[in-house]
């Protein structure tokens, strides 16, 4: 007696027969799958993205080759000074420094060996340019713009590449952004339109709950409930099929040795958002569904 | 005279100009003026098809008039907010025509409807629901589903849903249309006292005998009029 007064249904509406919900597990299982999979995609990029970074150091080297005619010191000087002059005229760097001939004979020994003049060698260069932030200098412009202001001189190219892998990771990551906010705004209007009809089909057992002094609350509460379990379910099926796909990715990558790309795989952390997501997913179903409830409502007298 | 008869007496349902129509059709009810004093208790009488349900269900606040103002506790329902609509409503009882319940529920549930809404804890409702419901003797038919209920029984769910919260007005639709001549009157001894207990009550009927033998006033509609035909005797009850 106590249990069924306890667990009884006090629901008004006949929700739990609606034919929108099975139309609504489905939408939400795959969108839930989508999402999931998505976001690891996120996680994945962005990790990939702040390690590049961070081995983009705030500075570059830059090599000025030896002319092939005999120039005059005067002129060696202004060829330099060109190339330094070209670098500090960026807002970003902070200063440019040339490395001494000395030293750069003192790093070239071990390579020459001790029986070579290198005085009579024809020496590169050397210039360190030290950047305020190397995260956002642009490498790939600079270098261009270096080709026709001194095309004897060039930027080392690491750095160059570093960037453009992040600029394209970059782009994936406003894709998966993208993407994530596609299923939310599809998810939604899935919720919305399931409401929708489901508040047509009663429409006259809410017109009797209304005249009985039901608020707007009262009937967005039960539809709440109602799509709060639906969403529930539907997210944890959803969530299980991302996972146990995520895993099979992990496997098969963690075979194939990338490199960059195998260094960044989900953290605990990561796994731990994802296997959570069922949660939030109901709730803001939930809440999606209220607000559409209380919507559709003002509407009709 | 007057000021002296609006101190012992407050209107709680107030017509003014009122006209119904329904889309394009002509009018139903035109340029009605009532006042209903709290505490009285009248017959809503006329043709089928005069209005009667329609006038009712202004009052429960169903259907807005086409013209005209209609106020119900003070509140000009043109203006109200949804909320308060709600809370006005909550204040009234209503037993339709048709019964109106929600079939795939008990008669249990559907009597305690009206408690639920107010969030009223179900220990009490428990209470309150079987005590009326074994008052118009369905205590037995009480986890029934209504799909399955007699016509008579229906309207005594009907009736016990509409008085369960102790409305300030109850409006009734042929109450007593559907029941035996027996549990016809003791329906209409639960509308008398809760009339005694302050409750405003209008019954729509057919039912010359029921008139007669009650002897309240009578709102009667006539061609798309509204007249008020007093008692015609006063007797103590
Ligand atoms: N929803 C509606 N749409 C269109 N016309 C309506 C509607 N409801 C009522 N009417 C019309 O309004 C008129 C009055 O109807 P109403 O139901 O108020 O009469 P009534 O006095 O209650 O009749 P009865 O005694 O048969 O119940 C009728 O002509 C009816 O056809
Ligand atoms: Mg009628």
């Amino acid at each position: 007696m106590i249990g069924q007064f306890l667990f009884k249904n006090r629901s008004e509406l006949p929700l739990k027969e609606d034919q929108a919900n099975t139309f609504l597990e489905i939408s939400i299982v795959v969108s839930v799958f989508l999402f999931s999979i998505t976001l690891a995609a996120f996680f994945v990029i962005s990790a990939m993205i702040s390690s590049w970074n961070k081995s983009i150091v705030d500075g570059l080297s830059v090599q000025i080759m030896p002319s092939e005619q005999v120039l005059s010191a005067d002129e060696e000087l202004l060829r330099v000074g060109k190339v330094i002059q070209f670098f500090e005229g960026f807002e970003n760097v902070e200063k440019v420094i040339q490395i001494k001939d000395s030293q750069i004979q003192k790093l070239m020994r071990p390579w020459l060996g001790q029986n070579v003049d290198l005085k009579e060698l024809p020496m590169p260069k050397l210039l360190d340019v030290r950047l305020k932030n190397g995260k956002f200098f642009d490498y790939d412009k600079a270098a261009a713009q270096l080709k026709d202001v001194a095309p004897y001189a060039s930027m080392d190219n690491y750095a160059i590449w570093l960037q453009k892998l992040v600029k394209s990771a970059s782009s994936l990551k406003a894709l998966s952004v993208f993407v994530l906010m596609l299923v939310l705004i599809t998810t939604s209007f899935s919720i919305m339109y399931a409401v929708q009809t489901s508040l047509k089909i009663h429409q006259n057992i809410i017109e009797i709950l209304h005249i009985m002094g039901a608020t707007d609350d009262y009937i967005g509460k039960q539809y709440a409930k109602r799509i709060f379990i639906v969403a529930l379910l539907a997210s944890i099926i959803g969530s299980i099929l991302s996972i146990l796909a995520l895993l099979m990715i992990s496997y098969i990558s963690a075979n194939l040795d990338t490199g960059l790309i195998a260094s960044a795989t989900l953290t605990h952390f990561h796994w731990a958002l994802l296997a959570l997501l069922p949660l939030p997913t109901s709730l803001f179903a939930m809440l999606t569904a209220l607000i559409s409830v209380k919507r559709t409502l003002g509407k009709i007298i | 005279m007057e000021t002296h008869k609006n101190i012992l007496t407050e209107p709680i349902v107030e017509m003014q100009n009122v006209c119904i129509r329904y889309g394009d059709d002509p009018e139903v009810l035109s340029n009605i003026q009532l006042c209903l004093d709290k505490g009285s208790f009248h017959f809503l009488t006329g043709k089928s098809g005069a209005g009667k349900t329609s006038l009712l269900s202004m009052m429960y606040l169903s259907l807005m008039p086409s013209k005209g103002t209609v106020n119900v506790f003070g509140s000009n329902i043109g203006y109200a907010s949804r909320n308060t609509m709600a809370m006005l409503r909550r204040k009234i009882g209503v037993v339709f025509q048709d019964f109106r319940l929600l079939e795939h529920l008990s008669a249990y549930d559907n009597v305690a409807i009206p408690l639920r809404i107010r969030a009223m804890n179900e220990n009490e409702i428990q209470k309150r629901v079987k005590e009326l419901l074994s008052w118009v003797e369905l205590d037995k038919s009480m986890n029934k589903l209504c799909s399955t209920l007699s016509g008579g029984e229906k309207q005594r769910v009907a009736i016990a849903r509409a008085v369960i919260n102790r409305p300030e007005i109850l409006l009734a639709d042929e109450p007593t249309g559907n029941v035996d001549n027996d549990i016809a009157s003791k329906l209409m001894k639960l509308f008398v006292e809760l009339n005694k207990l302050g409750t405003t009550v209008v019954i729509a009927t057919h039912s010359k005998d029921l008139i007669t033998e009650y002897n309240y006033p009578q709102i009667h509609l006539e061609n798309k009029s509204l007249k008020i035909i007093p008692a015609l005797r006063r007797i103590s009850r």
